[in-house]
């Protein structure tokens, strides 16, 4: 472009940096969706794939692929045991639900409706049990309820039953422990429930006469109830998933679910036989899907059923008079059965030096041994340090993460939906059949990763992501546009704007996030199990292995001391909780 | 010229030192595979091991020993001899430990570099997966309990048998053969572990058919299975310390050591021996990919050493060194020493007919 006297060069050639702009603006995909949708499809396809090639081979004698074959799926139709543990796992699954959800219900409406005493207690109580692993609850009922445990000598004492009065490793024994292990989940996802009724309707019903139990089950319990049903269905998944009851308490019985033959196939049999675990955890993940689609379709239609209304609503607490300290005892030994008593035995199994029932003669034999042993430098305090580690950096990856696929999400950027869509995914992993898809993708992986804490991290890591998106997607929902709209004005560039407007205001949930996957990860066993190698032990399986071989005082050491470690953190992460106004539904 | 000469001087008194550092360093001419250091019989093979393991700095041992018993002593011995290394231990019954080091092997990062186990051995050979050792240690051990190519050495034997609640049977009733076992009075209070080759219901069965044959064997399974023996998924240790706890009356198939040891301290369980008591051998290997051969050959060596078997003589176990005698208590469970019938359960043949005891647990039993 030559320029003329008399004529005004003006350059049409668009800066580098305008071009730039104008080609992502034709491709129409923000650069840091496709980063991030490319991160989850390289953590949650591989599984997939792996977990679905493992159920079409045989396994060799040393645990490698063999011949291609359709027989484990024929197997699943001709086979009467994936029927059976079917129809166990759905049995099980209803039972434990109901159970947790009445002893929740019992105690959301105590605490939330009513005027006992004592009652702001048991939120503390059901936030330091969500730390306590449930391998350490499963065995501390199993020392409760098995045969020489204090009950069958109180009930042989009374009825000569002959320590055979109640035989704990049967269905009912399963649904009895899932359910009071469950109960504190109940409990805080039914309070929200029973705080957002509007009290005029209860209001409505006690002026015309009603009195307090029929005002409860004629207007509370009818209004609460599609909150209820989705909590059952919930609960209802959860138990489907359930590994470590199933492992403790049904095996012994010869019970076995779903889970639990998944684990087997791999752990106990001579040679693993992979295929067999891949197609049951293959149909495991199907159903589960199914079950997840069902109750989305219910969560939205219990939208008819709002009863915060535009008035101004406030929950009533109902004055129970003289019945207060009625309910009050219903609140005190509801914490003895589920914390109490377990606590209780553990600690008393902890200061044995061999186990034999609970017996005055155990009382004065009671030693500091145990500890002493585990608290040397050895494989506990490298267990500790590990599944601290894999609670931090689980958190630290789960949480940062999910905001920002969550903010992309929510502000609609190109593409972002389908980051929550992926993230969401994992959800219908079991974390048994996660951590046997993990466990194969490790195995055949170039980098060397298998029996390492990094592969731990990464499967957990995974698995928690639909966790992060929930608390993410609520808490950035809460932050309106307008304030993003004015720091651009301002001359903010994106990036930055996220930095220093977005993340301070979605601060608690975020944090309310990092606690909740912390205190999950480090308590999970069917992730780490079937993952960890002796240099990446976490506490959750160092008790599984205890107690398998026998150790049971020494696991009871252990126990009572990470019990305690995980109430002091779950105790501060309440304080500060309160605080700063976090809630944890 | 004073400077020059001087610097020359200098020059040539460093190579000559540097010749002698180099002398003074060279071992063999140069790096040895790891076959040929498990292999290794020359006469500097105590310093070779010593220097290499230096470098190697760590020592991990798998192995189905009961770690308050012996898995951790042995490894707190080991380091006092060698404190340079960090040792780690990994406990796992048979089974779990071949699937753990054949799954290592695949992700191309095996970390044991010693396995020891009861009940592994068959398993290891058929998959080829050991290298062949040598230990000045072996000189004593009869060879016929050892392997010819010299993959696996045995470290202790192990005898099955049984044990009882003493509080709930009563001397005059405590079963004396198998078929005592088929009595009314034992239904529903006979418990066995399930699950692993080497122990319970599957050693059993085995036992009975090497020793009885298949028709005998089968038939008596075929009574056992009325008396509803119980299942239990837990370790051999587990099983016993249920019966202590008075879960049940009656374990079969267990180590009949394990009562005694709780015996001793105090606990009320006692052992039984029925004919044909079988008797297992608990061997060591080494495997392909070891990663630190150097110090696992120190292991190889100090587990054989009459040191290393007196370590198993306290904890209550059974050398196999012909010089290191059981522990006086624990004698009574010897079977030439009761004067019962002993049944060698030999690796290939465990491998070889476990198949057929699955199949007849499934067909009889829980």
């Amino acid at each position: 472009m030559t320029a003329g006297p008399g004529k005004i060069e003006t350059s049409t050639a668009t800066p580098p940096s305008a071009r730039g702009r104008a080609l992502w603006a034709r491709i129409g995909v923000s650069p840091v969706v496709l980063l991030l949708v490319a991160v989850l499809l390289l953590v949650i396809v591989p599984p997939l794939i792996f977990l679905i090639k493992t159920s079409f081979y045989t396994t060799t004698f040393t645990g490698a692929f063999d011949k291609f074959t359709y027989r484990f799926y024929s197997g699943l139709v001709r086979d009467p045991k994936f029927a059976t543990s079917l129809l166990n796992t759905a049995i099980y699954a209803i039972g434990s639900a109901c159970v947790a959800i009445a002893l929740g219900v019992v105690q959301a409406w105590i605490v939330e409706r009513t005027n006992t005493p004592l009652r702001k207690y048991v939120f503390l109580v059901a936030i330091v049990s969500l730390g306590i692993p449930s391998v350490l609850y499963t065995i501390s009922f199993l020392l409760l309820l098995g045969k020489s445990g204090p009950v069958n000598e109180v009930l042989d004492f009374f009825f000569a039953t002959g320590r055979s009065g109640i035989n704990v490793y049967s269905m009912w024994g399963m649904i009895v422990i899932e359910g009071i292990d469950f109960a504190p989940l109940a409990f805080l996802l039914l309070s929200s429930v029973f705080r957002s009724t509007d009290a005029s309707f209860e209001e409505a019903a006690m002026m015309c006469g009603a009195n307090v139990a029929r005002t409860f089950r004629r207007v509370t319990m009818k209004l609460a109830l599609p909150g209820v049903y989705a909590l059952l269905i919930l609960i209802f998944i959860r138990a489907f998933e359930s590994f470590e009851t199933p492992a403790f308490v049904g095996r012994p019985g010869g019970i076995y679910v779903l889970t639990t033959n998944i684990f087997e196939n791999i752990q106990v049999d001579e040679p693993p036989n992979y295929g067999q675990a891949g197609a049951f955890g293959v149909a495991l993940l199907v159903i589960v899907w199914g079950l997840l689609y069902w109750y989305n379709q219910l969560s939205r239609r219990a939208e008819r059923y709002q009863t915060i209304t535009g008035k101004g609503y406030r929950p009533r607490v109902m004055d129970l008079g003289r019945w207060k300290y009625l309910t009050a005892g219903v609140l005190v030994l509801l914490f003895m059965i589920i914390i109490g008593l377990p606590v209780g035995i553990v600690v008393y199994a902890s200061l044995q030096p061999f186990y034999e029932g609970v017996s005055l003669g155990g009382f004065s034999n009671m030693t500091l041994a145990n500890f002493a042993q585990i608290l040397k430098p050895g494989s506990f305090r490298d267990a500790i340090i590990n599944t601290v580690v894999l609670g931090v950096a689980t958190a630290s990856v789960v949480g940062p993460f999910t905001l920002l696929c969550a903010w992309l999400a929510v502000r609609r950027y190109r593409g972002a939906w389908l980051l929550d869509q992926l993230a969401t995914m994992p959800l219908i992993f079991p974390s048994i059949v996660m951590g046997a898809a993990f466990l194969q993708v490790f195995l055949e992986s170039p980098v060397p990763l298998y029996g390492t804490l990094l592969s731990i991290i990464i499967a957990s890591s995974v698995r928690y992501l639909p966790y992060g998106m929930r608390y993410s997607y609520a808490g950035v929902l809460q932050v309106h546009n307008e304030l993003e709209e004015a720091a651009a004005l301002a001359g903010a560039s994106r990036p930055k704007t996220f930095l220093k407007v977005v993340v301070p205001l979605v601060a608690p949930a975020v944090v309310t996030c990092w606690v909740f996957v912390f205190l999950v990860s480090t308590k999970a066993v069917s992730i780490p199990i079937l993952l960890a190698g002796p240099d990446s032990q976490v506490v959750a399986v160092t008790m599984f292995d205890l107690w398998e071989n026998g150790q049971t005082v020494e696991l009871a050491a252990v126990g009572v001391t990470w019990a305690a470690f995980m109430t002091v953190l779950s105790g501060l992460f309440y304080v500060m909780a309160r605080r700063y106004g976090l809630k944890f539904e | 010229m004073r400077n020059g000469i001087i610097r020359v001087g200098g020059w040539a008194s460093g190579l000559a030192a540097a010749a002698v550092v180099l002398s003074l360093g060279a071992g063999p001419a140069r790096a040895m595979t790891a076959e040929e250091i498990l292999m290794y019989k020359g006469a500097d093979r105590e310093a070779v091991l010593l220097k290499g393991a230096r470098k190697e700095g760590r020592m991990v041992i798998y192995s189905s020993l009961i770690v308050n018993q012996m898995l951790r002593p042995l490894t707190e011995a080991f380091k006092k001899k060698y404190p340079f290394l960090e040792v780690k231990y990994w406990r796992g019954s048979s089974g779990k430990t071949f699937r753990k080091v054949t799954a290592e092997m695949r992700a191309g990062k095996l970390v044991a570099d010693v396995v020891e186990g009861s009940g592994i051995t068959g398993s290891i050979v058929k998959a080829k997966i050991a290298l062949p050792l040598w230990s000045p240690e072996l000189a004593p051990y009869p060879k016929k309990f050892n392997a010819a190519d010299g993959t696996w050495v045995t470290t202790r034997f192990r005898y099955i048998g049984g044990a009882y609640n003493t509080k709930m049977v009563a001397p005059a009733d405590v079963p004396k053969t198998m078929e005592d076992l088929l009595n009314p009075k034992w239904k529903g209070k006979i418990a066995w572990r399930a699950g692993t080759s080497s122990s319970g219901q599957l050693i059993t069965i085995t036992s009975l058919l090497l020793a009885w044959g298949d028709k005998k064997a089968e038939a008596y399974l075929a009574k056992l299975s009325k008396q509803d023996p119980v299942p239990l998924h837990i370790s051999n240790r587990g099983v016993v310390d249920r019966i202590m706890e008075g879960e049940y009356a009656i374990a079969i198939g267990a180590s009949a050591h394990h009562p005694l040891i709780s015996a001793r301290k105090g606990a009320s369980v006692a052992p039984m021996l029925l004919n044909p008591v079988p008797s297992l051998n608990g061997t060591i290997s080494v495997l392909k990919g070891v990663p630190h051969p150097h110090a696992a050959m120190l292991m190889v060596d100090f587990i054989l050493s009459k040191e290393g078997q007196a370590l198993f003589q306290k904890a209550g176990y059974f050398p196999a060194h012909p010089g290191v005698p059981a522990a006086k208590d624990l004698q009574q469970v010897v079977p030439s020493i009761a004067g019962k019938e002993e049944f060698f359960v030999d690796p290939m043949a465990l491998l070889n007919t476990t198949k057929k005891s699955k199949k007849l647990a499934s067909k009889y039993f829980k």
